[in-house]
């Protein structure tokens, strides 16, 4: 049976410098990512953390690739985070091109088990995320919504 | 198990429920993010849509269901490739709801779901369609939300 995973494609007016600090910016992220903040080094090996705004750690991982502005990815101990710390790591991919013109971000999450009904959670999570994302750095503000957190 | 392909996107857009309808509907508004096509029809259940690209009907389908400004459907069958054209048509499903989500609104969000599906196991156009919406979707996003669509520079 297949492995479920999550793979999304958006095109976005910015530049793919732009686009790599939305994504590892904590300043950035948090406009955009439900109030996150996510905070890392940065670099192959090194810990990273998704703060919510009161500061407690909602998620952990480890960054796996960083070749800026390009090729991004890191562990993610599953969107329940400490909840279910025996599940195994899920992994996320950022992979920033330029396709005629215009700046491409490919999203892959992957690793999931092959019964895994987190895969259908995490979807609707990251069309928001990745929709408010675009709308940032088009605009200069994210999708008029804030998160419960 | 079915094993024929299926691809569904969602996108969540700054604007209302009507504008994104329109956008979806209106010739003049399709042309300037969907590649210069321009999508005509009467938009009842059971006519005809055409799809016109520089003069040419290049897709001439049916509409399935129709109704503003929530659901739209129709079938979806390629003619300008003698290859795409022997294939059966395909249908592809427009779905807007206002996003609600773990949020509190401060202005109008919809949400956009576009199902393609109906293909054949061995479909050479689902592969096309799987690349060509997300350029679609993500032009038409940033056309309702800045007035401008994309511009997909030409060749490279």
């Amino acid at each position: 049976m297949e492995k479920p995973k999550f793979v999304y494609v958006t095109h976005i007016n910015t530049t793919p410098e732009k686009l790599w600090d939305a994504l590892t910016n904590p300043e950035f992220t948090q406009q955009y990512w439900g109030g996150r903040r996510v905070q890392s080094d940065w670099t192959v090996g090194a810990s990273i953390k998704h703060l919510k705004a009161d500061g407690a750690v909602e998620l952990r991982g480890e960054v796996l690739q960083a070749e800026p502005p390009r090729l991004l990815s890191y562990t993610f101990l599953t969107a329940s985070g400490d909840r279910v710390p025996d599940k195994k790591s899920t992994r996320v991919t950022f992979e920033i091109t330029t396709a005629f013109g215009v700046t491409k971000l490919t999203i892959v999450h992957d690793g999931f088990e092959p019964d895994s009904k987190l895969v259908f959670e995490i979807t609707n999570g990251w069309q928001a995320i990745l929709s408010s994302l675009k709308t940032l750095l088009e605009t200069g503000a994210p999708l008029p919504f804030n998160y419960k957190c | 198990m079915n094993t024929n392909p299926k691809f569904v996107y969602s996108t969540l857009i700054a604007t209302t429920p009507e504008k994104l309808w329109a956008a979806l509907t209106d010739p003049e508004f399709t042309a300037q993010y969907w590649g210069g096509t321009r999508l005509e029809s009467d938009w009842t259940a059971g006519s005809r849509i055409v799809f016109r690209w520089q003069g040419k009907i290049v897709h001439d389908d049916t509409i399935l269901k129709c109704e503003p400004p929530r659901l739209l459907s129709y079938t979806f069958h390629p003619l300008h490739m003698e290859e795409l054209r022997s294939e059966p048509p395909s249908r592809v499903t427009f779905e807007i709801e206002e996003f609600k989500g773990q949020s509190t609104r401060q202005g109008p969000v919809v949400k956009l779901t576009v199902t393609h599906e109906d293909f054949p196991a061995d479909s050479k156009i689902f592969p096309m369609i799987s690349n060509g919406w997300p350029d679609i979707l993500s032009s038409l996003k940033t056309l309702l939300e800045t007035g401008r669509a994309i511009e997909f520079a030409k060749g490279t």
